[in-house]
């Protein structure tokens, strides 16, 4: 449905145009975050509601997508506080989300998605950010608090690791026929 | 850089412009070139394998629950202020329904309603006797400690609102004016006013209030009058009233 502009208020017309330019990547973030579909259905919505509360402070529209990772980060991080959220072993909760049902299950994404999550949320965490949200270094350093060369130590990290999860597969090789 | 720089760099940012990074990937002899393209390869699959499934409609979902959220909280708004207006508009509407109660209530509202049923004795013209005149004063437990102005020409007890009053017309320059006098009750200051075709004073005295008023006649008149029944009620203190 294409979106009415004609008497809509500017901040109302930006505000249109995040969500349908970032809500995708956002939800698919919070999805690596959460782990769950619903969580991340939840995380997102709140986000974006809060994203309309503090619209006016965001001033480039190239930033717009690291703001909205910060403000959902948050968001996750308050959940956790609000519902004390169990934290059972993966392979009990994925088979439950639509993602890991597709045809794809059976091929090298399911596996890989299989080993991302399996990923300890230090190394998930940033490896999401910086691959679905384009984050830098530095972006990711200022939204979690830590140090550049920390984070870029998570990172290599985390592909290594996703790599010796995958074992020897083609796919952890990046090599394609 | 070196190679082993280069491989550390590129672990961790598969996807990065640096120059020196590009600079070493095309100049170094020991396989890095290879590296890299194997980095992008599994960066490509990574990004295919995390872009998960987008639940349909969530971007409108989310359109929908702020639009709504926002039309709750204009209405809110919209309410609070009809209630402030409303509330503003009670509290002038009570202020101005105490003020007429007020103002129907007052000592000159009062005076000028009991007119009507006494406008008979503003067309006298037999001057009282002063006996007369003081048997007014003492049906209402009052006695003169003055002689009472010439010209008067009616004297009644009478009941002006809730107060008990002798009302009296006195004629002065062929102009009745009237004069009523009720005692114990009492105002803070003398005040003038002109009301339904009325023009008077209401007038502070030490046992009471005096309201003279008249219908046409010269400010002058009503001033003589007023003074006349002041010496009368207070007693004389030095004022010379007028011949009336």
């Amino acid at each position: 449905m294409a979106p009415v502009h004609e008497g809509v208020n500017p901040k109302q017309r930006q505000y249109e145009a995040m969500v349908r330019a970032l809500s995708a990547d956002l939800y698919r973030y919070a999805f690596w975050l959460s782990r769950s579909e619903t969580v991340a259905q939840d995380l997102v919505q709140e986000t974006f509601l809060r994203a309309w509360k503090n619209l006016d402070s965001l001033r480039d529209a190239e930033l717009a997508k690291p703001w909205l990772i910060t403000i959902l980060r948050r968001e996750h991080a308050r959940l956790y506080e609000r519902k004390r959220l169990d934290t059972v072993e993966l392979d009990d909760n994925v088979p439950e989300d639509a993602a890991f049902a597709s045809p794809e299950r059976s091929g090298d994404a399911a596996q890989v998605r299989e080993a991302m999550l399996k990923l300890p949320e230090k190394y998930r965490d940033p490896l999401a950010m910086q691959v679905l949200g384009g984050m830098t270094c530095e972006e990711i350093a200022q939204s979690t608090g830590q140090q550049p060369g920390a984070v870029m130590t998570q990172l290599f990290r985390a592909r290594q690791r996703l790599k010796d999860l995958l074992g020897g597969r083609a796919v952890a090789e990046g090599g394609r026929k | 850089m070196n190679c082993l720089e280069f491989r550390r760099r590129i672990g961790a940012e598969p996807r990065s412009r640096d120059p020196e990074i590009l600079a070493h990937r095309d100049s170094c002899k020991d396989g890095c070139a290879a590296f890299w393209q194997r980095a992008q390869r599994f960066e490509d699959d990574l990004e295919a394998a995390l872009a998960v499934p987008v639940p349909e409609g969530l971007a409108d979902r989310i359109l929908l629950a702020q639009a709504t959220g926002e039309r709750h909280r204009q209405v809110g708004r919209r309410r609070a202020w009809m209630a402030m207006a409303a509330s503003v508009l009670i509290a002038f509407a009570g202020v101005g329904m105490l003020w007429r109660h007020a103002d129907l209530n007052s000592l000159p509202a009062l005076a000028v309603a009991h007119m009507p049923e006494e406008m008979d004795a503003m067309s006298l013209t037999e001057p009282m006797t002063d006996a007369q005149v003081e048997a007014g004063f003492v049906g209402r437990a009052t006695r003169l400690k003055g002689p009472a102005p010439i010209g008067v020409t009616y004297v009644h007890d009478c009941t002006v609102g809730p107060y008990p009053a002798v009302h009296v017309v006195t004629r002065m320059n062929d102009e009745p004016v009237v004069a009523l006098y009720m005692p114990g009750k009492m105002v803070d200051k003398t005040t003038e006013f002109h009301r339904d075709g009325w023009d008077g004073r209401q007038v502070a005295l030490s046992g009471g209030t005096l309201v003279v008023m008249a219908q046409g006649a010269s400010r002058k008149t009503r001033d003589a009058v007023e003074r006349g029944w002041r010496a009368a009620i207070e007693g004389p203190t030095g004022q010379t009233v007028g011949r009336i």
